[in-house]
């Protein structure tokens, strides 16, 4: 991530920052165009992942912490993860 | 997806280590949340899916990039103060105070619109669940933004430095919350179907 | 003890440990009327056994709790007590209205004292914990405000520190919630509803608020670490309190006839109420281990830690155990509530207040920080024995519960009440008889302050 936005010539959470916006609007498209089904909602759940876990490694700077305290976010994406992810796979005959 | 392991510097996050226990308490709260939305959708998913469609996915994106935008500004916030930069760290944080007000500008038009079509939290499961839990987040939101205020008020009254930050570190970390709950809810309960 | 006026607080403290004594004694004799039923019948029937037993209770965690802040506040303030007149007339204002009314209780009938105590003018009697006649409760709002006011005023006068002021945040609730007892609809629902802004959010808010500032206070006291490492943890265990406990309330609501999200909203937020618990109980360990010195006053110490574990139990586990409306679809008002009501209400106010005691009394009564080495050893005694026989007492009662709800509500042939109750009569025998160890070790409590009075302080060496 830093080679690429010393790449680009921007800060490291501004290159974050673009990344957030881009899958949100993904997200949006996906609504939009009226998608639906299992493998559009995972997805969609995968990039709402990658997002908490982009906003818990560099905006809230768990990234450069060592030990345990590293996980905390990434659990709780986990967890939830994995629960909504049954649950919506089990919502499809 | 992990940072250069040359700058890994500390066992603790940023922020008191107080706010942090906070957080992880509030985010158990709504991932149990989450996961009750999850699970009880699957006892009715005709009516979830059903009536998902009503809601105004717009005014939901408007939000979604109002925080990560106003979480953005706090980041910016914390690197200016980094540099002893007061003046610009006071700046950063009421552009992202400002973003927060937009974000409760929106949610409560919607609620608002919510309100004059009858919809309460009787009127079926699925709203039961989707205002209760963006209610509950509305809350935090409104808490959040105390908290910035707060923080603001302090460093421009010169109480943080690059020194001594602890405090708008600890602030900065409980609105990236806030942000983050909300990018799960935004898929969840918008779009996810 | 660095102020004169902090001794005000001995008559409330000693007030508090005789009516728990009452308390004790009651829930023996209800105890042995669940098994031998026409035990001391008509004299103390199984009703008023009850309600003596419970408003014994309450009257003496909030005497206990007027002691303590009238110890705490002015130490915390560094000023004397704004009038310590006002708080030794309040004592005995309280005192005589608490033994008229459990006169009343024992000697007539509940619908004779309803009757003389003008209860038409006013309804507000016949309801669960809030039996006392009406006069009583104007009686225990003034004698709430007059203390409200004599330690506000001490506060304001003096130096605010956060755990005054979460103190102070804790009893005003204390005072305000109370005022819904006088609210009493016709509607049995709504009467219901608000019921529980006075039991609940009591116990399971306002209270918590009161316990964590005591406890604070006797960690900052007895371990000398830095004052800010405690008031920070305070600050996040009451905003967890609050957000849980509020709406945590929705966990009384499931079954009387509100709307149905009450449910969702009282299981989820009412599952969480054990992690302030929990965040207590790694505060008070974590404290105990940065100690800068180690006090001489062992018992304090010990009662704190067992608060902060006992409550988490009690309250924290026993109360999550349940508190889920597809649990709670069986296991309302079994014995379950019951096991859960005794370790809750023993581990987090009845220890904290002994704790406080603990702290105190030597002080009070003239030691300079602790009791001698013998008071001390019969002391920690008295906590293992009450706190292991209420271990018991939980557990039996759990047991009794568990039999209940499935022999009564689960299974095929679902059993009448009364047939039920005879299955699990061994439960209750089990029970009185770790009740009877309770007793024992109450005594031994209050022989603490008897033995070893003229030996010297105990000093940190031993």
């Amino acid at each position: 991530m830093k080679r690429l936005s010393e790449l680009l010539g921007i800060r490291p959470c501004t290159l974050i920052y673009l990344l957030l916006i881009s899958f949100s609007l993904t997200t949006f498209l996906v609504a939009k165009m009226g998608f639906s089904g299992l493998g559009l909602s995972l997805m969609v759940l995968f990039l709402a992942l990658i997002k908490g876990q982009l906003v818990g490694s560099y905006f809230m700077g768990l990234g450069r912490v060592r030990g345990i305290w590293r996980w905390p976010v990434f659990i709780w994406l986990f967890i939830p993860g994995i629960l909504i992810g049954m649950a919506f796979y089990l919502s499809y005959p | 997806m992990t940072a250069d392991r040359s700058v890994l510097q500390s066992n603790y996050p940023p922020g008191d280590l107080a706010i942090w226990i906070f957080i992880l308490a509030e985010l158990t709260v709504f991932a149990v949340f989450f996961a009750a939305y999850a699970f009880t959708r699957l006892q009715h998913v005709e009516l979830f899916n059903e009536y998902q469609l009503t809601l105004d996915r717009e005014a939901a994106l408007i939000n979604t990039l109002a925080l990560i935008t106003s979480s953005y500004f706090v980041v910016r916030a914390v690197s200016a103060i980094k540099v002893d930069d007061r003046r610009r760290c006071v700046h950063w944080l009421l552009a992202a105070i400002s973003m927060g007000l937009l974000f409760l500008i929106v949610k409560t038009f919607e609620y608002v619109h919510h309100y004059s079509e009858g919809i309460n939290l009787s009127s079926n499961t699925f709203y039961m669940f989707y205002l209760s839990l963006t209610f509950f987040h509305f809350m935090h939101v409104i808490m959040g933004m105390v908290i910035l205020a707060a923080i603001a008020v302090m460093a421009a009254r010169g109480k943080y430095s690059r020194q001594e930050h602890t405090g708008i570190e600890s602030g900065a970390s409980y609105w990236h919350m806030v942000d983050l709950v909300w990018l799960i809810l935004f898929p969840l309960v918008y779009v996810m179907r | 003890m660095q102020y004169q006026s902090q001794a005000v607080a001995k008559p409330y403290f000693i007030a508090a440990i005789a009516l728990f004594v009452a308390q004790v004694l009651f829930g023996l004799i209800m105890g042995l009327q669940y098994v031998v039923g026409d035990f001391l019948f008509p004299e103390i029937p199984f009703n008023v056994a009850r309600m003596v037993h419970t408003n014994a209770l309450i009257v003496w965690l909030l005497m206990a709790f007027m002691g303590a802040s009238y110890y705490l506040v002015p130490e915390e303030a560094e000023t004397e007590l704004y009038s310590p007149a006002l708080a030794t007339l309040m004592f005995w204002v309280f005192l005589v209205a608490a033994a008229l009314t459990v006169a009343g209780y024992l000697l007539l009938s509940y619908s004779t004292l309803a009757e003389i105590t003008m209860n038409k003018l006013l309804p507000t009697m016949g309801r669960e914990f809030l039996e006392q006649p009406t006069i009583t409760k104007i009686g225990i709002v003034i004698v709430a405000l007059a203390f409200l006011f004599n330690v506000g005023m001490t506060i304001l006068r003096g130096r605010k520190t956060v755990i005054n002021l979460v103190l102070l945040l804790g009893l005003t609730g204390l005072a305000v919630f109370f005022l819904f007892a006088f609210y009493n609809p016709v509607n049995l629902v709504l009467d219901k509803y608000f019921w529980w802004w006075v039991v609940h959010l009591w116990v399971e808010g306002v209270w918590e608020l009161i316990l964590g500032a005591i406890l604070a206070f006797v960690l900052v006291k007895t371990t000398g670490v830095d004052r800010e490492v405690i008031e920070k943890w305070l600050y996040v265990i009451i905003a967890m309190t609050l957000i849980t406990g509020i709406v945590g309330t929705g966990h009384h609501y499931y079954w009387i006839g509100t709307p149905e999200y009450w449910q969702w909203w009282g299981s989820i937020f009412s599952a969480m109420e054990p992690i302030p618990f929990f965040m207590m109980t790694v505060f008070a360990f974590n404290v105990v281990n940065k100690r800068r010195r180690d006090h001489p006053n062992k018992p304090a110490m010990l009662w704190a830690l067992g608060t902060a574990v006992m409550a988490f139990l009690g309250a924290g586990v026993w109360g999550f155990l349940h508190t889920l409306s597809p649990v709670n679809y069986y296991t309302h008002g079994s014995q379950i509530t019951a096991a859960h009501g005794h370790m809750a209400f023993y581990g987090a106010y009845v220890m904290i207040n002994i704790t406080i005691i603990s702290y105190a009394m030597p002080l009070l009564r003239g030691r300079n920080a602790a009791n001698s080495a013998k008071s001390q050893i019969w002391e920690m005694w008295s906590f293992w024995l009450m706190t292991i026989s209420m271990v018991f007492i939980t557990l039996f009662l759990t047991g009794a519960g568990i039999l209940q709800a499935y022999l009564q509500r689960m299974g095929e042939n679902p059993q009448p009440f009364m047939v039920v109750q005879e299955h699990i009569s061994l439960f209750y025998w089990l029970r009185e008889i770790a009740g009877v160890i309770f007793l024992i070790g109450l005594v031994v409590y209050i022989a603490s302050f008897f033995v070893g009075q003229n030996d010297p302080e105990a000093t940190t060496a031993n």
